[in-house]
């Protein structure tokens, strides 16, 4: 077993002064990973995730040591009964390894609860010292399933089981070869939901994500405002602009044999390498951006492979992490599977199999159908979004869009066909 | 709020969800749905603890489908019959049908499946580097009846597994007596990455040249790297085996249908039926995993596909001397996947300890069904192999599971 990391020198001067003072000799053994990779990371950390460990850390540090052992004691107790101190456990960062020897435990659920109850403490501790103003704010999950993937009206929200309203869109074209989610953000000339959200109080890039399967949405985005490759405004990220990213970690992934060791070998190779020059200008920019695709196709969850699960991926990842006011995501088109290469989706299947791509139309709007539901799901797992966030999800060859949101909502009432700038304006009021 | 504190390994404790509430409805619809709710079918039930007669000698045959992690929400329900037409149309009016068969051990591949054909709980190494713990069917089959090595095969398409899978570390049991392993997508993977790394990737546009490519994967040098064991041969496979699967690689490369590692998977199995009739076969599907990718329309697909060949296999039993009216085929996921919403991205993955993730089904087809019923009863995945080994006529070994009484001998 490792000893506790050392102090990490970036971070802010109240953290710095805890740490050094022994904080994390506090700590049970299984939070050490997550707490040393994040502290080792902090420069790579969303203000969210920075703020959540802080809260935990210094609401340890105001404890005295029986209460900090009464906070950890079912912790302790139920590492005891796992075993951990005989494990080959690393306590510097989160490994495979790790992961497999809690969750093959048969006191995994129950360590994961005890987790659980300490951060929920922390929370609490953090709510009854500061105004929770960040949580309330009106929030928007913006979802596009675009014109060339076929959806079937009598079906096409039936996933979401009737927990929102469709309401029917004319969309008369604005601009030639605009999608309605690009005339959203951007505008046909200005006005767009960008504008409306840079203009916040207190905006930060990490407020405000663009997720792509394709890259014609970030193309247009980036092409408004071409400053903003270099210092983002908002988070982008498109699948197709992150080919070289991608391909280079897919490739390595491939070189994996299937045992334990390797996989962590190759992982952490995969972890220190240098992936700046593989980014599009947009991504390359924001450390915390390059490190959170590294992480995101590391993860798995088919962020490499396929678009859309990309976006699924990414959308969901994003809120878990950064908590982001405005997300908007697009769906896309992937290939079929190529015959008997088809086996090898984990690599790129143009280098394995010359028979040229086909799109798989159909399979692209089931899969987007059930993903644009689970990018909801994942946000509704949290608290920020629990109350005052709206989610309006577009499908263009049907003209509809489905909505879910606070009964209050003005979108939820309308019964009539609503045309794309005045759902803008409904959209940018609300979030402004 | 949920917190940052995750990994990403698989759930290992028992749930402690309600069993039979919360499917209530979801049963009912089915049950009205497959049109299954007729007086004649539901049966009663045998007497609870009779024993299973032996069936020492009798050839009795077992065939085990295993199809990879579906959910009953898109299997059997009401929204999911469309998606298994076989199974439900053409299969279960013939079938002892469990509709909960559930999995309460770690819900990872390697250590579901190794729970299925050992009868208890396993909680190995989820890569497959350890073998299960205690014996397996093979080797309970293979040590009590003192029968070959050609008579129990496991033929896998899922990645997760080893030939570890074919026999345990049980002392007095282990690999002398356990099943032959073959992977055929692994045969796939490989062609494919030999033809990458000889620039022959053109070939894999072309049938012909496919079918080298397989054959050359199959022998020589690679024949270790695919992970399969046969007959205990470390570097050459077998000429008789050989042969057979030559056949099967010629069959499915030339059939003109699809080309998924089940079509393989299913091909090799046949062959491996016509010319070895072993009398226990464990076929492992897995195309329905492309759910870890995230295309729930090739998840679907998947489940289809394994509907159909598991169809197709048993028209084999039904065709094949050696199997017809001699055998039973067991069709059973080895678990459910994460319902929708979970932190574990739903579908895609199979690692929450929730209700969706445990809950499957089992149908029993053949030989040691006495009359088509429905069996309501929760059984679980580790009653199968005491049973099956009653069936095959093996004396009861410490077991988890539970005799299915319902099985006729």
């Amino acid at each position: 077993m490792e000893e506790p990391m050392q102090v990490v020198d970036n971070l802010p001067d109240h953290l710095q002064s805890a740490l050094s003072q022994g904080l994390l000799k506090r700590l049970p053994l299984t939070f050490l990973p997550f707490v040393n990779q994040q502290l080792h990371q902090w420069e790579y950390l969303f203000p969210n995730e920075r703020q959540s460990v802080e809260r935990l850390l210094l609401f340890v540090a105001s404890l005295t040591p029986q209460q900090s052992s009464l906070l950890f004691r079912d912790v302790v107790q139920l590492e005891e009964k796992m075993g951990v101190s005989r494990w080959q456990f690393s306590t510097s960062e989160q490994t495979i390894r790790n992961s497999s020897e809690l969750a093959r435990s048969p006191y995994f659920q129950d360590w994961r609860r005890a987790v659980q109850a300490v951060f929920d403490q922390a929370d609490q501790h953090a709510l009854s010292t500061k105004a929770a103003g960040a949580a309330s704010a009106n929030r928007l999950v913006l979802l596009e399933i675009p014109q060339p993937l076929p959806l079937d009206a009598a079906s096409a929200w039936k996933h979401w089981q009737g927990i929102g309203k469709p309401l029917k869109l004319e969309l008369a074209p604005s601009a030639p070869r605009q999608s309605s989610l690009q005339f959203l953000l951007a505008g046909a000339t200005s006005g767009g939901l960008l504008d409306a959200v840079r203009t916040r109080p207190e905006a930060a890039p990490a407020d405000t994500w663009v997720v792509d399967a394709a890259r014609s949405l970030t193309d247009a985005v980036l092409a408004r405002d071409p400053s903003g490759a270099a210092a983002p405004k908002a988070i982008l990220l498109s699948y197709q602009r992150l080919d070289l990213y991608r391909q280079a970690f897919s490739h390595e992934m491939n070189t994996m044999r299937k045992d334990l060791a390797d996989a962590d070998a190759v992982f952490d190779h995969l972890r220190k390498v240098d992936v700046t020059p593989w980014c599009p200008p947009e991504v390359a920019a924001d450390p915390a951006v390059r490190e959170f695709l590294r992480s995101l196709y590391l993860s798995g969850n088919g962020a490499v492979i396929y678009g859309n699960s990309f976006v699924e991926w990414a959308a969901s990842e994003a809120f878990r992490r950064a908590r982001p006011r405005f997300l908007a995501a697009s769906f896309g088109v992937r290939s079929r599977p190529k015959p008997f290469t088809g086996v090898a989706v984990f690599d790129n299947p143009d280098q394995v199999n010359p028979t040229p791509s086909v799109d798989d139309l159909p399979g692209s709007a089931i899969d987007a159908q059930m993903l644009a539901l689970y990018v909801w799901l994942a946000a509704s797992r949290y608290d920020e979004y629990q109350r005052s966030t709206l989610c309006v999800c577009l499908a263009e060859s049907i003209a509809q869009a489905y909505v879910v949101g606070p009964p209050e909502c003005a979108l939820l009432q309308e019964t009539q066909p609503i045309s794309l700038p005045r759902l803008r304006d409904e959209l940018r009021n609300r979030i402004a | 709020m949920e917190k940052d504190l995750r990994v990403g390994g698989q759930s290992g404790s028992t749930s402690d969800g309600d069993f039979a509430s919360p499917v209530e409805e979801s049963r009912r619809a089915f049950l009205h749905a497959a049109g299954l709710l007729i007086a004649g079918l539901m049966l009663p039930q045998a007497s609870a603890d009779e024993p299973l007669r032996a069936a020492a000698g009798s050839g009795h045959k077992i065939l085990v489908v295993i199809i990879g992690g579906v959910r009953r929400a898109e299997t059997f329900s009401r929204e999911g019959l469309e998606n298994i037409p076989h199974l439900a149309g053409d299969l279960l009016p013939h079938a002892l049908f469990y509709p909960y068969a559930r999995n309460e051990g770690v819900t990872a591949h390697f250590n579901a499946i190794s729970s299925i054909l050992t009868g208890n709980w396993q909680r190995v190494d989820d890569w497959g580097k350890l073998a299960p713990t205690t014996p397996t069917l093979f080797e309970q089959f293979r040590k009590q009846q003192r029968v070959g090595a050609s008579d129990t095969w496991v033929v896998a398409s899922n990645k997760a597994l080893t030939s570890l899978i074919g026999a345990s570390s049980a002392s007095d049991f282990g690999p002398s007596y356990g099943a032959n392993v073959v992977f055929p997508k692994q045969l796939m993977l490989t062609a494919v990455v030999d033809a990458l790394r000889g620039g022959r990737t053109a070939n894999m546009a072309d049938r012909a040249k496919v079918e080298a490519e397989l054959e050359s994967a199959m022998q020589g040098s690679n024949y270790e790297g695919l992970g399969w064991n046969v007959f205990d041969a470390a570097e050459k496979l077998d000429p008789r085996v050989q042969a057979s699967l030559k056949s099967a690689i010629a069959d499915f490369v030339h059939g003109g249908g699809p080309t998924s590692g089940d079509e393989l998977t299913f091909f090799m199995t046949r062959e491996i039926m016509r010319k070895f009739s072993p009398s226990v076969l464990t076929v492992a599907f897995s195309d329905v995993e492309v759910a870890h990718f995230g295309s729930y329309a090739l998840h679907l697909s998947g489940i289809r596909t394994v509907d159909r060949l598991t169809y197709q296999l048993w028209q084999e039993v039904q065709a094949n001397p050696a199997y017809r009216d001699k055998t039973t085929m067991v069709v059973l996921p080895e678990f459910g996947r994460d319902p929708d919403g979970s932190s574990t991205n739903g579908f895609f993955n199979h690692r929450a300890n929730e209700e969706s993730t445990r809950d499957a089904w089992m149908m029993a087809l053949g030989a040691a069904v006495d009359k088509p019923q429905i069996v309501e009863r929760p059984i679980l995945h580790i009653d199968l192999c005491p049973t099956l080994a009653s069936l095959l006529g093996c004396r009861p070994l410490e077991s988890q599971g539970s005799l299915l009484k319902e099985f006729r001998a």
